[in-house]
């Protein structure tokens, strides 16, 4: 499995008219064979672009974990579609990370419970008389 | 600190009662989703089978919508998990179930070679042991892939498009050998007309030829042809002077050419190939080359697309040329 859209320079999504440029101008007869033949026909294309998705999501997955010098990943698929390792932190720590912030959350929210409570209901009922005597202020001045 | 929300595999997976097994299931539920030919009812059925013995304690149903969205960070999540927590023997009994989930009918779809190959590597199990495990869950070796970017697959998978495209090329083989096959007849008309023609000439000529003969006597036609023999050599020895002048003359020019400076124009346009204006001194061509060759060598395009490499490699051609001539000649 080679990855025919690095090869020739293009990207996965290119329209069939930048296809057949791309496929004219290539040098290599070999290669212009085969992707006359799997680029140029939808059906083939289809097929191959759902393993090429495939491939290249376990091409990052394998970047990502750094497997790309797995003893099964070899030859042309690991040529084509082996990415540099990036800086993402792993999905675990980061989970990690995520739960304790919302358990120290929690835990503030439970130790000031109490008190958070009586400033709700303090700062409700003012808001309740205000808005009471403004009305009725509004109503004698108008009579 | 990331404000996003936990995603729906996140929370399974803090939900879960045994966070292994939540991973274990999305990985395999992965691997069905690959599986070609099978109703959305039998894989779930088929998953709940294979993995009846695991203690997570909620539902398939989200971990099959989770693969089936290809979520990758779900899936990171579960490979990071898998490997943090998986003894030797529970990653051998995963990749077991990994194999009957993805070759219940016999065959392993394309997709499902890589993704074993990489649930294998991800749980540190050697390409020995993983093709021993396939052989004996399926009777069959574990082949490499197929590999659909190349032509030959498509000869064996869909051999109709090729007899389209022989049929096409057949035609129009046959269509530029009648065209050949027509040319060819006009010319040998062509050839029989003048060949006809000359004949008549010739026939011509004869009966003029003998009614001359008929008319002269047989002494002056002796003497005749003794002038015409003789008429014959002188011309046979001043043909072979000629000849002889004209190839000394010949000769001559040749070495003319040879001794003479080549045209100044064909210099300055291979000293411009190689970036150097005319008089230009023969270390400073060399120079010229090497760095033009290292910058425009082919193998420094290796890594990038095959047509830059093509490219690459005419560019590093036409210097080489270029070099070449001036070493000859400057």
């Amino acid at each position: 499995m080679r990855d025919l859209y690095q090869r020739l320079a293009l990207s996965p999504s290119a329209n069939s008219h930048q296809i057949s440029s791309a496929v004219t101008h290539c040098a290599n007869s070999a290669l212009r064979q085969d992707a006359e033949t799997v680029l140029g026909v939808a059906e083939h294309r289809d097929a191959y672009n759902k393993l090429h998705k495939t491939v290249s999501d376990i091409g990052q997955l394998r970047a990502r974990l750094g497997l790309t010098h797995g003893a099964h990943w070899q030859g042309d698929v690991a040529n084509d579609f082996s990415l540099p390792p990036d800086n993402a932190i792993s999905r675990h720590d980061e989970l990690v990370d995520r739960v304790s912030y919302a358990v120290s959350l929690y835990n503030h929210w439970r130790r000031f419970k109490g008190p958070l409570l009586l400033v709700a209901l303090f700062t409700a009922g003012a808001g309740i008389g205000l808005a009471f005597g403004f009305t009725l202020g509004l109503g004698l001045g108008t009579r | 600190m990331s404000i996003a929300r936990f995603s729906p595999f996140e929370l399974l997976l803090l939900k879960s009662r045994s966070q292994v097994d939540t991973a274990t299931l999305l990985l395999l539920a992965w691997v069905l989703v690959h599986r070609q030919h099978v109703s959305e009812g039998q894989r779930r059925r088929r998953l709940a089978q294979v993995t009846a013995q695991f203690r997570h304690g909620h539902e398939l149903g989200p971990i099959m919508s989770i693969a089936h969205s290809q979520d990758l960070q779900a899936i990171q999540l579960a490979a990071e998990v898998v490997r943090k927590e998986c003894s030797n023997e529970r990653s051998l009994s995963a990749l077991y179930q990994a194999i009957t989930l993805a070759t219940d009918d016999g065959d392993l779809s394309l997709a499902n070679h890589y993704i074993l190959r990489f649930l294998a590597d991800l749980l540190n199990i050697a390409p020995s042991t993983l093709s021993t495990l396939f052989q004996e869950l399926t009777g069959k070796p574990l082949c490499p892939p197929e590999d659909p970017s190349r032509d030959a697959y498509w000869q064996q998978h869909d051999p109709e498009y090729h007899a389209r495209q022989a049929q096409e090329a057949q035609a129009a083989e046959q269509q530029a050998k009648e065209a050949h096959a027509r040319a060819e007849q006009r010319q040998r008309a062509q050839t029989e007309k003048q060949q006809k023609k000359q004949q008549k000439q010739q026939q011509e000529q004869q009966r003029q030829q003998e009614a001359t003969r008929n008319a002269k006597a047989r002494a002056q036609r002796e003497q005749a042809q003794r002038e015409h023999d003789q008429h014959e050599q002188a011309r046979r020895t001043r043909w072979q002077q000629e000849q002889a002048r004209q190839e000394e003359a010949r000769r001559r020019q040749q070495h003319q050419r040879s001794s003479s400076p080549p045209p100044a124009d064909r210099t300055t346009r291979a000293l411009a190939v190689l970036g150097l204006a005319p008089g230009a001194s023969r270390t400073d061509v060399r120079q010229a080359y090497r760095r033009m060759a290292q910058l425009h060598h082919p193998d420094r395009f290796y890594s990038e697309s095959d047509h830059l490499v093509a490219l690459a490699s005419a560019r590093f051609q036409r210097i080489k040329n270029a070099y070449d001539y001036l070493m000859q000649t400057y």
